[in-house]
């Protein structure tokens, strides 16, 4: 029961964010001349113009759209398979792991390992995870207990990030910024590494999407529904765990957008989560791809951390939603 | 014999929940588990699933349960977990997911969840959402996707302890419909005088162990039935040679 017209929807949402983004900033540019640039279609932008687009805006949209879909799909697909509205893609342990490792690379004395963050960040907040799994002992049998020692493994992540910060302050700063998250690493080679591990984890959440229905239930109806509970929570997870490790390597904690996305989509569509997956991957591009723009543009030349945008306009608009749906079930 | 159980034993660590089981259940009939709590019914239901791990042997026509996935079974809980966001439809629709594809909806399978939800009187609430649904409203929509699944063989797991009278009868006449078409059951349940009155075959379990199995009546006026429940337990005979089972009060002192 695909609704098509819901995806559409977000899908032409994404593409006028998308566009409007490329052509707004500091330089504004032309809307039409932005289209023909990026089709290379006869009279589009020459010179400092180009490379503003193309080698500034672009890679830095598309890394947006990257992180946007991978952190709003694995938020949902967390949501589904700990039976709890409020998980979002740091639960278990992802965002304090990948922090360790960003402070462990920041406050380091040797200049390679700063440059290697990114691959610091990846391994802390894979790491913080796997050690989750096994911790919890019960091997997916109780996602509950999962639940329970990823925030474990995360307070004492975060308590070893602390101990490093407070002895090396000079990286307060850098550290506290990458926290809050952003965009401006943005570069070919960084979409280029960072798509290569979100595409193939969305793509395997997108082919379980459907049975992700089955994890709705109790393990017994699943399993009698023709589900093998336990190797779909596996995949689905780790799938959601490497698109948020990826996404958080690339471009620091973005906040609120694995939580704010699929409720507004399934608040909006009154579907259930899995089977908007796709339009709820789209939202979440377009909606950070808009927080980029505003972190951009807002206090021009300044850039604010998207983090705050992502909050500071997701929260409110969050409640509204909230409250609409509770006056629809009334 | 439909499902033959042999040596059956189910240890959560140390802790022996099924001790050494032996039992044969017919094709085609209800056969209703009993016993006091803790008696290893639920744990025996879900073993039959095929999902439990286990020693000893379960074979469901000469199969292995634990190496056949491709037996249809049913399994009604007792406590659903409730997935929101999902219509009545939806939730139906699920029991031909095995049959179809997850998310596979055919032509066939939605003109048969159509008539189900009629069966079921669930039709007029089928846009419904299944979290706003009541404790009836909520259990027939389990026996109707129970339904949808056409299984061959249907586990339910005290199906009507969260009902009042009038609609625990109903739903026992929905499952003795699906019997009557030939599917097995096999259900838990507290009230004994129900399951007497519903059920062809009744297991008496205690601490892991199957005390007695066989006919309602012969198992009901028994004493291992009684021993079951330490002896805090009566048993009437109405006129109309109904029997009545009711818990003793003065045994509690």
């Amino acid at each position: 029961m695909w609704n098509w017209r819901i995806t559409a929807f977000c899908a032409l949402i994404l593409l006028l964010v998308a566009i409007a983004a490329v052509s707004f900033g500091p330089i504004s540019i032309n809307f039409f001349k932005v289209f023909k640039t990026l089709f290379d279609l006869p009279g589009g932008a020459t010179g400092q113009n180009r490379t503003v687009i193309l080698q500034l805006r672009l890679p830095r949209v598309i890394l947006g759209v990257l992180v946007g879909a991978a952190l709003a799909t694995s938020g949902a697909v967390y949501q589904t398979v700990f039976h709890n509205p409020l998980a979002d893609p740091y639960l278990l342990g992802a965002a304090s792991g990948a922090g360790l490792g960003a402070t462990i690379a920041l406050t380091s004395t040797h200049h390679n390992l700063q440059g290697a963050l990114p691959i610091f960040a990846f391994l802390g907040g894979v790491l913080a995870v796997v050690t989750s799994f096994f911790i919890s002992g019960k091997f997916f049998a109780d996602p509950n207990s999962l639940l329970l020692s990823g925030i474990a493994v995360g307070s004492f992540a975060t308590a070893i990030q602390t101990y490093l910060q407070q002895r090396h302050s000079a990286a307060l700063r850098p550290v506290y910024s990458w926290i809050l998250g952003d965009l401006t690493s943005a570069s070919w080679s960084v979409v280029a590494w960072s798509s290569i591990y979100i595409a193939f984890a969305l793509i395997i959440l997108f082919s379980v999407a459907k049975q992700l229905d089955g994890l709705m239930l109790s393990d017994e109806e699943a399993y009698s529904l023709g589900i093998n509970p336990k190797r779909l929570r596996i995949i689905a997870v780790a799938a959601a765990t490497l698109a948020t490790a990826t996404a958080v390597s690339a471009s620091g904690l973005i906040g609120f957008v694995g939580i704010v996305v699929p409720h507004l989509v399934r608040g909006l569509t009154h579907r259930v989560t899995n089977r908007s997956l796709i339009s709820i991957a789209m939202a979440g591009a377009a909606f950070l791809v808009l927080a980029d723009l505003g972190a951009r543009t807002l206090l021009s030349p300044a850039e604010l951390p998207i983090g705050v945008i992502t909050a500071f306009v997701g929260a409110p608009f969050f409640l509204v939603v909230l409250r609409n749906r509770r006056k629809i079930m009334r | 014999m439909s499902i033959v159980v042999q040596d059956l034993t189910v240890s959560y660590g140390e802790k022996v929940v099924l001790d050494s089981i032996s039992l044969e259940i017919e094709e085609g009939i209800w056969s209703c588990l009993v016993g006091p709590n803790g008696a290893g019914k639920t744990t025996l239901l879900r073993t039959l699933l095929g999902m439990a791990p286990y020693e000893g042997s379960i074979k469901d026509r000469g199969v292995e349960v634990f190496k056949s996935r491709n037996r249809n079974v049913a399994f009604v809980p007792q406590q659903p977990q409730i997935p929101q966001g999902m219509s009545v439809a939806e939730y139906v629709m699920l029991g031909r997911a095995k049959r179809d594809g997850w998310g596979n909806d055919s032509l066939a399978s939605r003109t048969y969840v159509h008539q189900v939800l009629h069966q079921t009187h669930l039709f007029e609430m089928k846009g419904n959402l299944v979290s706003h649904l009541s404790g009836g409203e909520m259990q027939r929509a389990l026996i109707a996707r129970a339904l949808a699944q056409e299984p061959e063989l249907i586990l339910l797991d005290e199906p009507t302890s969260a009902l009042d009278l009038h609609h625990q009868i109903a739903v026992l006449n929905e499952i003795e419909e699906l019997k009557e078409s030939g599917v097995t059951v096999i259900s838990t349940m507290h009230d004994i005088t129900l399951a007497a009155m519903f059920a062809e075959r009744i297991i008496v379990m205690k601490e892991g162990k199957i005390l007695l199995s066989g006919g309602a009546q012969e198992v009901i006026h028994s004493p291992e039935l009684k021993i079951a429940y330490d002896n805090r337990i009566e048993v009437f005979t109405l006129e109309n040679g109904r029997s009545v089972i009711v818990a003793s009060k003065e045994d509690f002192n």
